[in-house]
């Protein structure tokens, strides 16, 4: 006989046709549940997107199929996963081909495929995929039940103990049912086809065949050898086929009311992933009356699905600062949080009434202010979600609400104020802002009095604070000496408005973004340079969309040009042993992580990373406007974790930054951690003055102790 | 109902300024301007009685000054003024604090609000004295340095806390209609976002001249005056002794200073 | 026209210092002899507090009875109004203070008088109009950053309100003829109710510290108020603030220096950090003796009241000055 798949052989007519019933009505209530999501979605604001589908697809494929994002820093869990991934894909293909030769090629055009030598190498193609998927399985348990990483515990840093919806204990027992169900369906699968084995046993083709289902043909050998006969067989084989069939229809059902979805969400949220979501904040149309996000209908669509594509693996809840430092706020519990209400508030036929939509708040599904306020728009969470959530801008519309309503910290309020009125955060007179300019030996080009290759903007904190200001002179001498023709806008500039807009207060980001293009209007230059990453993103990425199109660099760059050219000459090698902190809005905004390490060896340093470095580089707490911000009064800060992952770094002398806010921050935390004396902090600019100046007048200080 | 509150658009020097010419002023390319600081708390406590009455109430700002005067009725309008109203003429120029408070007056006689609002002082000339004489021209009781309120628009009386020299707090009664002029610290002011400031720029400012109010114009500016300002100087400042050196030098010598003062008094 | 009234001030039956520093004022902007210095006490009981006045230079003291016990706003206004119109006086003297913000604009308003508030100098001279010697009196402009100087043209009676702790009280009695004056009657729509002592906090009584340490909106944040406060204990200071440190509610209200807080009335030394110099907090401390400044900005009005200044960062000298506070330094 012709080898096939043996499927509802010995069933009563009734048998049949209850399954197809049952099937149908799990595809049905798959189908329902699909549309009640779809439904969910739909009530979200309408987005369009830039990019071609097709090439949205390959993109989201291409993360798919690799696991890059699921296997990035955590190789394990990547592996693991990959295991499932592909072994259920088989497992579904094959079930897939099934139906297609079953119920749709033989009965209606009488084809069939499944037979003969395509059926043995399927089936043992299945089997493999059977075994992989289990060990993925396995592994995962291990996971939650042995290893018990901290992040995968769903402890809430956003809620009281005694609060409604601290507790999280459904989704541990989600996340256990889901691996349960699935392994539960793959050996019953497995011994559904051991005991169809020991059923057909006297049937030579079918039993002599049976090492092209390996693990089938292992348990079948067990069987028998316990002792079961042909008739057992059987009887066990129908029993398991019900158990298994009902199992996998029921799977099928809940797909779109369980974590299940993800299969789905998560591949949409990557199709629709925007590369600098956090780099480039939605702009709010002219027109529109309500400012940020206040319902949970403000969202976009793509937001609400973003929501849902979250399987809580915690990488967010661990890169995030914030929560490392004991703030009140986790990426992973702002995202649950609105998809609980999203759940909650969404999924019926009709839309509540608008009070019950607010998101913000104290009540179950609600963001506290609290919460949105301690994020740092450092991005680490957007960056490391596997499945392309995008919290930075979901937490800065929701703080545009906030900023609307006054309700932010009495300081912060303060700074606004005084950026609006004298168009920097210091509060200095706009006529200060070039100061600096007059302690240098050597004029400093006006750009909007003469026409200048490079336009350097300079920025608040590099034109105001003191200490930065010694940097600043260093790097107006370093381009004198090279001989750049360059320039800077005198009070002309403002606040760039990188960190004002990522506080929410997005009209004042609108009038200082078109203040400064007004400016930079009326200079002439060929380039732009900055020593801040902050205005380095904004100009970058978001001047765009305010007319503003520049070519513009960090410092870094372009002094490494300057080195490779020779028109910066280095007159020693340092011979130091440092670090490098990646700035957020260098590295991890801009991808800038080359340039800075370059230099660094170009000066002769010794460069010992931290572990979190580059993409993973761990926030100053600066950004986002939190500089402006107190931090509660005893609380662990941002800078210190840093400075303490620093300090153990054995001889380490100089921790290097490229940020001016990073060199105020850091320079405060290594005093306050008490690692003064021990190593230095250094803006890059100041390591090259070093290198470059003949005389050794003034070695950094703490190094030649150290 | 109606709560009138006055507002000035204030004038802060920048850095380095210059005198005049004549002698009787800051060159005005050195003046920052910004809403007085006591006039943002004033106008808060109207939004806020607005904010809390049963029937409906309307904060009219209104500011005497030049076109710059707009941007602080923005604010107002921002934050939630139902109205504003502008107040200019060339002849108001030179006017002092009393002068100002005649226009006050009559646009209080055109709105006849329940109650009327200005700051303690302001923050560039703090004459403390616009408010009170305001109500003077209008026959209204009044009440300065009020840091607590308690009044229902429409209400015949009001009671307010003064605070006086030392901390102290003074509860009075007020009949009303009165004119009360608020003391920082009495609330919390909102803050106006910049898109709300920017959709104000929609909302219209009415602009009034004196002849709109029946006013002479000898009624206002220096004619109309109390006072002449005659000439203004940058003081001779610096009396302290600076204490030179780096910050381990300074401390030092700040630390004998103690020193010797405490083994004096001992 | 001629003459000087200078109304007495007084709070819950006691009189305020600053109607004794306005004695010393008037003997400043006397013309001659024949310019006389009147005391005017409006009160329920006026006689009581004759004695206090009847110091070195007070010609006359009238007297003048009302009904209200405490502050009236309407019956000052009436009264003062009622004795000018009868007297006409060159010059009335009151005290720039809360009690004169609440009706001597009004009286001035009222009555067209020559009327400036916050005067820290006055004295007679040549007008360029006239030639005539006109009162000029100088007050501060633009957040004290200027003075500006002030006359009164075509102005027979000029109405003053002279900033407090300007002038020093006069030494010596004297024996002052006594004048009662009847005010006509009003009906005041004010009243008073009570006075509340707001509850401090803590129970530090600045007015009897020797030596303060104050800080200002230069500490910056609420967490850095823990450094002064140890840096505080470490000299044997009494920590004290400025009005925007005790509006933000990070030291209690009863620590504050200044017009709306307490006046360092035992003080003998005032290290100022972070303090710009607001004219309502150099009223509770200008007074003392050694007063020390420390500020980032060189430019700080604090400067011109203290006899020393610091200019640089205060939490750098702040440290620095601790080390030399040290059990065993």
């Amino acid at each position: 006989m012709d080898l096939t798949r043996i499927l509802f052989e010995d069933f009563a007519p009734a048998a049949i046709g209850l399954f197809y019933v049952l099937a149908c009505a799990a595809v049905a209530t798959f189908g329902y549940g699909v549309y009640v999501q779809v439904r969910k979605y739909g009530r979200g604001v309408p987005v369009a997107f830039s990019g071609e589908l097709l090439a949205r697809f390959k993109a989201m494929l291409g993360t798919v199929l690799t696991h890059r994002t699921i296997a990035r820093r955590d190789r394990m869990a990547g592996g693991a996963h990959r295991l499932i991934f592909y072994g259920f894909l088989l497992l579904f293909l094959g079930t897939a081909t099934i139906t297609l030769d079953y119920d749709i090629l033989g009965p209606l055009f009488g084809v069939h495929f499944w037979h003969g030598k395509f059926y043995l190498g399927f089936s043992l193609v299945l089997d493999v995929a059977g075994v992989l998927l289990t060990a993925g399985l396995i592994y995962m348990m291990y996971r939650r039940g042995w290893l018990r990483p901290p992040k995968l515990d769903y402890a809430r840093p956003d809620r009281q103990p005694a609060d409604p919806d601290y507790d999280r204990s459904a989704y541990r027992r989600e996340d256990w049912a889901f691996l349960w169900t699935l392994v539960v369906i793959a050996a019953t699968g497995y011994f559904l086809e051991a005991a169809r084995l020991v059923w057909l046993a006297d049937k030579p083709d079918i039993w002599d065949t049976r090492w092209w289902s390996p693990a089938g043909a292992v348990l079948a050998e067990g069987l028998r050898a316990a002792g079961m006969t042909n008739t057992g067989g059987a009887a066990l084989r129908l029993e398991l086929w019900w158990l298994h069939g009902l199992l996998a229809l029921v799977f099928i059902a809940l797909i779109p009311f369980t974590k299940v979805k993800h299969i789905f969400t998560a591949a949409g949220s990557l199709m629709l992933r925007d590369p600098l979501a956090a780099q480039r904040l939605p702009r709010v149309p002219e027109e529109e009356k309500r400012v940020g996000a206040q319902y949970i209908t403000d969202f976009s669509w793509k937001q609400l699905l973003n929501l849902d594509a979250c399987t809580k693996c915690g990488r967010c809840h661990e890169a995030c600062p914030a929560r490392a430092t004991g703030a009140p706020l986790s990426p992973r519990d702002v995202i649950l949080s609105l998809r609980e209400f999203a759940n909650k508030t969404l999924s019926s036929a009709d839309l509540p009434p608008e009070v019950e939509l607010d998101v913000h708040g104290k009540g179950p599904g609600q963001v506290a202010m609290e919460t949105l306020w301690a994020c740092r728009t450092c991005m680490a969470c957007v960056e490391v979600c596997p499945v392309a959530i995008e919290h930075v801008p979901v937490i800065v519309q929701m703080r545009r609400k906030l900023v609307e309503e006054g309700q932010m910290d009495p300081q912060l309020k303060k700074t606004l104020q005084t950026i609006h009125k004298t168009g920097n955060s210091f509060g200095e007179s706009k006529r200060k802002r070039a100061a600096w300019t007059k302690a240098l030996p050597f004029p400093v080009r006006d750009a909007r009095k003469e026409p200048v290759d490079v336009l350097w903007f300079v920025g608040d904190y590099a034109s105001f604070d003191p200490r930065n200001q010694k940097v600043t002179q260093g790097f107006a001498s370093l381009l004198h000496e090279a001989g750049v023709n360059y320039g800077i806008l005198y009070e002309g500039e403002s606040n760039a408005g990188n960190d004002v807009r990522r506080v929410g207060e997005e009209g004042l980001y609108e009038t200082l973004a078109a203040a400064n293009v007004k400016a930079m209007a009326g200079a002439a230059f060929k380039s732009i340079v900055t020593t801040d990453p902050h205005s380095f993103n904004t100009i970058r990425n978001e001047y765009p969309d305010f007319g503003g199109r520049y070519e513009i660099q960090h410092y870094t760059t372009l002094v490494l040009k300057l080195l490779q050219e020779g028109r910066v000459k280095l007159a020693r090698k340092l011979g130091l042993r440092v670090t490098f902190h990646d700035p957020c809005h260098l590295g991890r905004f801009n991808k800038g992580y080359e340039a800075p390490r370059d230099i660094l060896r170009l000066l002769g340093c010794e460069l010992v990373e931290m572990g979190r470095c580059r993409a993973n580089s761990f926030c100053c707490g600066a950004g986002g406007g939190r500089i402006w911000i107190p931090d509660p009064v005893g609380a662990d800060k941002p800078a210190h974790n840093r400075m303490r992952e620093a300090a153990a770094i054995p001889g380490l002398q100089v921790y290097v930054v490229s940020c001016p806010k990073d060199l105020t921050m850091f320079e405060d935390a290594l005093k306050t951690t008490g690692n003064e004396g021990k190593f230095v902090v250094r803006e890059l600019i100041e390591l090259l003055r070093e290198a470059i100046e003949q005389e050794q007048a003034a070695p950094t200080p703490g190094v030649v102790a150290a | 109902m109606k709560l009138l509150v006055a507002v000035k658009q204030v004038a802060a020097l920048d850095e380095d300024f210059e005198i005049r010419a004549d002698g009787r002023d800051v060159e005005a390319d050195f003046l920052i301007r910004d809403v007085n600081e006591w006039d943002d708390y004033s106008l808060e406590e109207a939004l806020k009685i607005k904010e809390a009455a049963a029937s409906p109430v309307e904060v009219v700002a209104v500011s005497v000054g030049p076109e710059d005067a707009d941007e602080a009725l923005r604010k107002c309008l921002a934050k939630g003024a139902d109205r504003a109203i502008r107040v200019w003429d060339e002849a108001i120029e030179g006017s002092d604090s009393i002068a100002i408070a005649r226009v006050l007056a009559a646009v209080a006689r055109k709105e006849s609000p329940q109650m009327l609002f200005a700051g303690v002082q302001s923050s560039d000339h703090a004459f403390a004295s616009t408010g009170v004489a305001t109500a003077a021209f209008l026959d209204w009781p009044h009440a300065a340095v009020v840091a607590n309120l308690t009044y229902t628009p429409g209400g015949d009386t009001a009671v307010f806390r003064r605070e006086l020299e030392g901390g102290v707090l003074h509860e009075m009664q007020i009949e009303c209609p009165a004119v009360l002029t608020i003391q920082l610290g009495i609330n919390t002011p909102r803050y106006a976002s910049l898109r709300s400031i920017k959709q104000a720029a929609a909302k219209p400012i009415e602009v009034l001249s004196l002849q709109d109010l029946g006013i002479a114009a000898p009624d206002v500016g220096e004619s109309g005056s109390l006072s002449r300002v005659r000439r203004m100087y940058i003081p001779d400042k610096g009396r302290a002794e600076m204490i030179e050196g780096d910050v381990e030098e300074q401390a030092a010598r700040l630390a004998q200073i103690i020193k010797d003062a405490i083994g004096g008094a001992a | 026209m001629s003459g000087i009234l200078v109304i007495a001030e007084h709070r819950r039956g006691e009189l305020r210092a600053a109607a004794l520093e306005l004695v010393s004022a008037a003997q400043a902007a006397k013309r001659g002899a024949a310019d006389k210095v009147a005391v005017v006490l409006i009160a329920d009981k006026p006689e009581r507090l004759m004695p206090h006045v009847s110091v070195g230079g007070v010609d006359e003291i009238v007297t003048v009875k009302i009904s209200a016990h405490d502050f009236d706003p309407d019956a000052l206004e009436s009264a003062v109004g009622a004795l000018i119109a009868a007297r006409k006086p060159s010059l009335v003297l009151i005290p720039h203070s809360i009690d004169s913000f609440g009706y001597a604009a009004a009286l001035a308003a009222k009555g067209g008088f020559g009327f400036a508030t916050d005067v820290f100098k006055l004295g007679y001279e040549g007008s360029e109009d006239s030639g005539q010697a006109g009162l000029v009196a100088t007050r501060g402009g633009y957040g004290q950053k200027v003075n500006v100087e002030v006359d009164f043209p075509g102005k027979d009676t000029i109405v003053l309100a002279v900033r407090a702790n300007t002038f020093k009280p006069p030494e010596g009695v004297s024996s002052p003829t006594v004048t009662e004056f009847t005010a006509p009657p009003v009906r005041s729509r004010l009243s008073s109710r009570s006075f509340i002592e707001v509850s401090s906090g803590d129970d530090v009584d600045m007015t009897a510290a020797e030596f303060i340490l104050s800080i200002g909106r230069g500490i910056g944040e609420q967490a850095n108020v823990e450094r002064f406060q140890e840096l505080a204990a470490a000299v044997g200071a009494t920590l004290g603030c400025s009005r925007p440190i005790a509006d933000a509610g990070w030291l209690p209200k009863s620590r504050q220096v200044g017009q709306s807080g307490k006046t360092a009335s035992a003080c003998k030394l005032y290290v100022a950090m972070g303090i710009s110099g607001a004219i309502q907090h150099l009223a509770g401390m200008k007074h003392v003796a050694t007063i020390v400044a420390v500020n980032a900005d060189a430019g700080a009005s604090i400067f011109s009241v203290a006899r020393y200044g610091i200019v640089g960062d205060l939490f750098e000298i702040a440290d620095a000055l601790r080390t030399h506070f040290e059990p065993g330094s």
